[in-house]
């Protein structure tokens, strides 16, 4: 059967095109070739699984939010409609207008966007540079600095929490307030405080601030870790070229380190500041006077949407839901716009242990 | 003048030398100069907090109003013996609590490997899928996940298709399942691995959401892992003919062993923070509930705590037995 291979016939030419027929195998035998082996079949097979998989986890995350979303624009009746399940009969823009009036909203969101921006912005810049401290200097205790790290991180701050309540309570460094206050037992006559050993600190700020400048705060033992894998990354000479051009190690670190490692920053930025803006466990610790209003105190059923029925139970969720929605409205937006920098980040540091 | 000039420079050059520290010295001051605020923090607060809480839980706590200051007293070992012995439900919330955290810990770790090997592939819209599959590491903690805790309700209502075509997925407790138990049973009854695995593996997928919440920050750390992989391998690996079945277990696990180490450590961890956590949320709320029980509650969370540290220690002196460590540098 084997064909001699002629010559490409001319079928039409031109000054500036031609065309021309050869023998070609037919298509459906390339097509075989090509579509109908294992390899291919295996290759959309698994495409096909992979996005079944993919788009189906990718549901479950945001279907909840689909619900939560919905049910914020449901006006009390729909809950007990049958009928009613995801899109809402009687739209309504009560239950945001009632909690963000009634709730005290933007008081709480002035007051926690103080504490989550500054605690957000300190543990950022200290994570920085003690992870940078960790990576790039040999120093005496260096190892046994790190095993500190990861051991601030292990114990969980739950089985702290009387401790922590009563060191910002009763707060005192080495017990130089009760020394001068007269509370000593070396030195009793030296009553400079007229009495006072220690320094009340709850329901301020100072509890936070402290624990965020001693890198202590909520999982900086990982903020740390992360740092510190991603300044071992990082060449030496970058460094020590600006060492040779005379920039001391403070100058080095903010005007070169520190712009080179912006990604990574956004992302622990990003981490520390959402998880501050949806504490509940600090704030509960640290906050206990109610009058300092802060997003935890948002999550209520508002006075006039209070009411009882047949679907209040329903009704009640779905408030809660919104409350939850409007807690997470200033996150979400800033998600959308720093998730490209979560990605590449996590990306460049490349933990490895 | 010249003279005193040159003098003064011949004599300035050995004081200098003696001044200025060797390189190392001087990265060593630097490095301290780094970390001071965590060796302060650490040896002014961290240190002092840790020893007062294993104190308090020795002790119980006096105020004295008057001059806005507190006694302890000692009582030796009494809270530990109320909470295990006289709490009517700590001992039983304890067990179970420990049962939930084995359950959990290898569902979420296979899972987060799995889907971070998913998301680290080339293909149509993964930046898409990363960015979804993160959005309950910064969306569904604290506040959020305390108030997700008592949604099951809504959710029910906004699935339930019972007043429509009726799929007999919903069963009668009102508890919606992704797949019905039986099915899942009669398949794995016929591979014949034995009913445990099926149990095992029903409950996983109807705790799904659950467990996808909790595995965000382990996927992060995965993939940063899957990334440091050198392409090279991967590549000689094609050539020489291996499946991409083998090339996971012989290439892709071995290399991200000390990844799976970190992450069991950190999984453990995190899950003792979780609010959806039973043992952590009963203790919370003898903390808060039972006015003068506060050195109870720090006793009950010592005692979780050193036996989730001694399951901590088993599996990571386990693990690193088969950690593979690639030689760099």
């Amino acid at each position: 059967m084997n064909k001699e291979q002629s010559a490409p016939k001319i079928k039409r030419e031109t000054k500036n095109s031609i065309k021309v027929e050869f023998d070609r195998t037919p298509f459906w035998q390339r097509f075989k070739a090509k579509y109908l082996t294992t390899y291919f079949l295996t290759k959309v097979l698994w495409a096909i699984f992979r996005y079944v998989l993919l788009i189906g986890i990718s549901y479950i995350i945001l279907f909840p939010f689909f619900t939560k979303i919905t049910s914020s624009f449901m006006g009390p009746d729909d809950f007990v409609d049958a009928t009613v399940k995801l899109i809402p009969k009687n739209f309504t823009l009560d239950t945001y207008k009632y909690i963000f009036l009634e709730n005290k909203y933007m008081e709480a969101f002035k007051n926690t966007l103080i504490i989550s921006l500054s605690a957000a912005l300190i543990q950022t810049f200290v994570c920085a540079m003690i992870g940078y401290g960790l990576a790039k200097f040999k120093f005496k205790g260096n190892k046994l600095l790190f095993i500190c790290v990861i051991f601030s991180m292990i114990i969980p701050h739950q089985t702290l929490q009387l401790s922590l309540f009563m060191k910002f309570r009763y707060f005192d460094i080495l017990g130089i307030i009760q020394t001068l206050g007269g509370g000593s037992r070396l030195l009793p006559t030296l009553n400079i405080l007229n009495g006072t050993t220690s320094i009340n600190l709850t329901n301020t700020f100072w509890p936070l601030a402290i624990m965020s400048m001693t890198g202590l705060a909520f999982k900086n033992g990982l903020y740390i870790f992360m740092m510190r894998q991603f300044y071992r990354g990082v060449p030496n000479e970058l460094e020590e070229s600006a060492y040779i051009d005379g920039s001391g190690l403070f100058r080095t670190f903010i005007s070169i380190i520190l712009p080179l490692s912006i990604p990574m920053m956004i992302t622990i930025f990003l981490f520390s500041f959402s998880w501050q803006w949806t504490d509940q466990f600090y704030t509960s610790l640290f906050f206990t006077k109610n009058s300092y209003i802060l997003m935890k105190n948002v999550i209520a059923i508002p006075e006039s949407l209070n009411m009882t029925y047949a679907g209040s139970s329903l009704y009640n969720a779905a408030i809660r839901n919104t409350c939850g929605l409007m807690i997470l409205f200033p996150l979400i937006i800033m998600y959308l716009f720093c998730q490209r920098y979560l990605i590449q980040g996590i990306e460049r540091s490349g933990i490895t242990g | 003048m010249n003279k005193e000039a040159e003098m003064k420079l011949v004599s300035d050059v050995p004081k200098k030398r003696r001044k200025s520290a060797s390189l190392d010295k001087k990265t060593a001051r630097g490095g301290y100069w780094f970390t001071l605020p965590f060796i302060i923090g650490f040896i002014v607060i961290y240190i002092p907090v840790v020893f007062e809480s294993f104190l308090y839980s020795l002790t119980t706590i006096e105020r004295i109003t008057s001059g806005d200051t507190y006694q302890l007293l000692w009582v030796g070992l009494t809270n530990y013996q109320d909470a295990l012995f006289s709490d009517p439900s700590y001992v039983q919330i304890l067990t179970s609590g420990l049962f939930q955290l084995l359950f959990d810990v290898p569902a979420i770790l296979v899972f987060s490997l799995f889907m971070a090997v998913l998301l680290n592939q080339k293909m149509v819209g993964r930046a898409a899928f990363r960015a979804i599959f993160f959005v309950p590491v910064i969306l569904s903690t604290g506040l959020i996940s305390t108030i997700d805790s008592g949604n099951q309700s809504l959710l029910n209502y906004m699935t339930d298709t019972s007043t429509g075509i009726s799929t007999g997925a919903s069963n009668q407790t009102g508890v919606t399942e992704i797949v019905n138990a039986m099915d899942i049973k009669y398949l794995f009854a016929n591979m014949k691995v034995g009913a445990g695995i099926a149990d095992y593996v029903v409950d996983v997928i109807n705790h799904i959401y659950d467990i996808v919440n909790r595995s965000g920050v382990q996927m992060l750390i995965f993939l940063a892992g899957l990334q440091s992989i050198s392409p090279a391998i991967y590549e000689s690996c094609n050539v020489e003919g291996a499946s991409s079945w083998e090339t996971f277990w012989k290439i892709t696990f071995p290399m991200i062993s000390p990844m799976i180490l970190v992450n069991l450590i950190y999984t453990i961890i995190d899950a003792l923070t979780a609010s959806s956590n039973s043992v952590m949320s009963y203790i919370n709320s003898v903390y808060s509930t039972q006015s003068g029980q506060e050195n109870l509650s720090v006793a009950m969370a010592w005692i979780y705590f050193a036996i989730v540290i001694f399951f901590v220690a088993l599996a990571a002196a386990l693990m690193s037995a088969f950690v593979f460590y690639q030689r760099r540098d």
